[in-house]
């Protein structure tokens, strides 16, 4: 009895694994659970409010809105219960809106970063503040989401901007050196006009294969090496699983979009150089008076620090703060460490900031 | 505790050793890796490649959009630039309802602030004359 133990072990263990192995690569894993309602949507986009869980008189005033990337699923935020950013602020008492973008369709090919920040940015907000009943917000842009609330705090800024987060934002593209994105879609080599011709959008998954390629092994290989090696810890697979949703779930970036974040950042670094320009205004940094909150992190291979560092010194923000921290760019926010030092950060920035 | 035989199976690992030179090898061979796809040389081959798929796929997808734009025509079926030429025109009238929306909100919200008004003088009661009540129905001010 004891040898059919011995035998019968290894082979139960294996099946397990396997089962569990087959179960996350093939499943999606429960994700966005904290409870929001929709309260505006426009074409693709949806502005989301968070349920409150404290009492009113308990609640900062000044409502918070997350504007994530174009070509990621906004979700990232409120990834699992117990390991979610959106949570963690719902329950520090902050009035919480989240943007989803949606995934564009062929309609929306011609969608620019002009039709974001002044069309849809804009009227989500005046959403935002008839419901919140405040005059002044807060934006926290994260990735191509912080280019997007940038020009929207340079061109829209006065219209009740208090603080503004920048979390990994690209911004400076003069560094051509230490950008590998920079040097893929130099002009010698991609034509931008004929990839939008072929697809109209770009798609996701040309998207997706560039950020892995960037660490090719890591993400092919030791990705799914550390998946095996820890599927015995339910805690691991949980969170591996939960990224892995995320990671796969890809959406498509808008081709007017996509041409000019190509043309007139990667390869112009107009934002920088105050010569980008939306429907024919001009996107002056300088411009820039809400409180600043510029959040680097220093293992960042898709956002380098010298992208985000430089608009420390072209905004005119009285009260501004560069924040550095351990981590990649996707694992400040939503990695093991996030819950320990980013998100206590932007609460402690925040929260005297939203009074 | 000294029985625990998951313990025991983790003292005794012989895959330890294999797995601490695989992730050796894995942290190197990701190091050459990323160098490979910093280069201009990578840069220069995808951008070759991809150029090759889009020029080679080109006269495919031209013969395939036209083919099937027929097809639509014969089946009286409409076709996907209008199918996209109508998304656009709903984007728009959203826009415009999502404006009027918010004109409505704002009247709402006057209206409300209106309404509150004299509720919030203390001991001036409202006039009795007919007229006057008439005059500053909330209901009336907001349909004008």
């Amino acid at each position: 009895m004891a040898e059919a133990q011995v035998i019968s072990d290894p082979f139960a263990a294996a099946a397990d694994r396997l089962k569990t192995l087959t179960k996350v690569m093939t499943t999606k894993a429960s994700i966005a659970q904290t409870p929001k309602e929709l309260v505006w949507t426009l074409n693709k986009a949806k502005l989301y409010r968070y349920i409150p869980v404290l009492p009113k008189e308990k609640r900062h005033p000044i409502p918070l809105l997350l504007v994530f990337a174009l070509m990621n699923r906004p979700y990232i935020l409120d990834l699992r219960p117990g390991h979610s950013f959106v949570e963690y602020m719902v329950n520090e008492g902050y009035d919480l809106y989240l943007l989803d973008w949606g995934a564009p369709g062929p309609e929306d090919k011609h969608l620019k970063f002009d039709d974001y920040t002044l069309d849809y940015m804009p009227r989500a907000i005046r959403k935002l503040k008839a419901i919140s009943g405040s005059e002044e917000f807060s934006l926290l842009g994260w990735c191509i989401g912080a280019i997007l609330t940038t020009i929207y705090a340079a061109l829209r800024g006065d219209k009740g901007l208090r603080n503004l987060i920048l979390l990994t934002a690209p911004l400076d593209f003069s560094n051509k050196k230490d950008l590998t994105f920079a040097r893929w879609t130099d002009e010698r080599y991609f034509d931008v006009d004929k990839v939008l011709a072929a697809f109209g959008n770009m798609p996701g998954e040309m998207i997706d294969y560039g950020a892995k390629a960037l660490k090719p092994v890591e993400n092919y290989v030791g990705n799914y090496m550390k998946l095996w090696d820890n599927i015995d810890d339910p805690r691991i697979v949980e969170s591996w699983h939960a990224m892995n949703s995320w990671v796969t779930d890809n959406v498509s970036l808008a081709g007017g979009a996509f041409r000019q974040l190509i043309v007139d950042l990667y390869r112009n670094d107009k934002l920088m150089r105050g010569e980008f320009m939306i429907r024919g205004e001009r996107v002056d940094l300088s411009r820039i008076h809400a409180n600043l909150l510029t959040v680097i992190a220093d293992g960042d291979h898709i956002t380098p620090s010298c992208q985000s560092e430089p608009i420390m010194a072209k905004v005119s923000s009285a009260d501004k703060e560069l924040f550095r921290v351990k981590g990649g760019h996707i694992g400040i926010m939503a990695g093991s460490g996030a819950s320990k030092y980013t998100w206590p950060h932007l609460n402690g920035w925040l929260g005297p900031r939203s009074q | 505790m000294a029985d625990d035989p998951t313990r025991d199976a983790k003292r005794f690992d012989p895959m330890e050793p294999w797995r601490g030179m695989r992730d050796v090898y894995m942290d190197a061979w990701g190091k050459t890796m990323v160098d490979m796809v910093n280069s201009e040389a990578y840069a220069q081959a995808s951008g070759a490649m991809l150029d090759s798929y889009l020029t080679i796929s080109a006269p495919f997808r031209d013969a395939i959009e036209k083919a099937m734009l027929k097809t639509l025509e014969q089946l009286a079926m409409p076709s996907r630039a209008d199918v996209v030429s109508i998304a656009e025109r709903m984007t728009n009238i959203e826009m415009r309802l999502d404006d009027l929306d918010a004109k409505l909100d704002n009247i709402q919200r006057l209206i409300v602030q209106a309404g509150a008004a004299p509720r919030l003088q203390p001991g001036k009661a409202p006039q009795p004359t007919k007229k006057r009540t008439t005059k500053t129905k909330p209901v009336k001010r907001g349909k004008k």
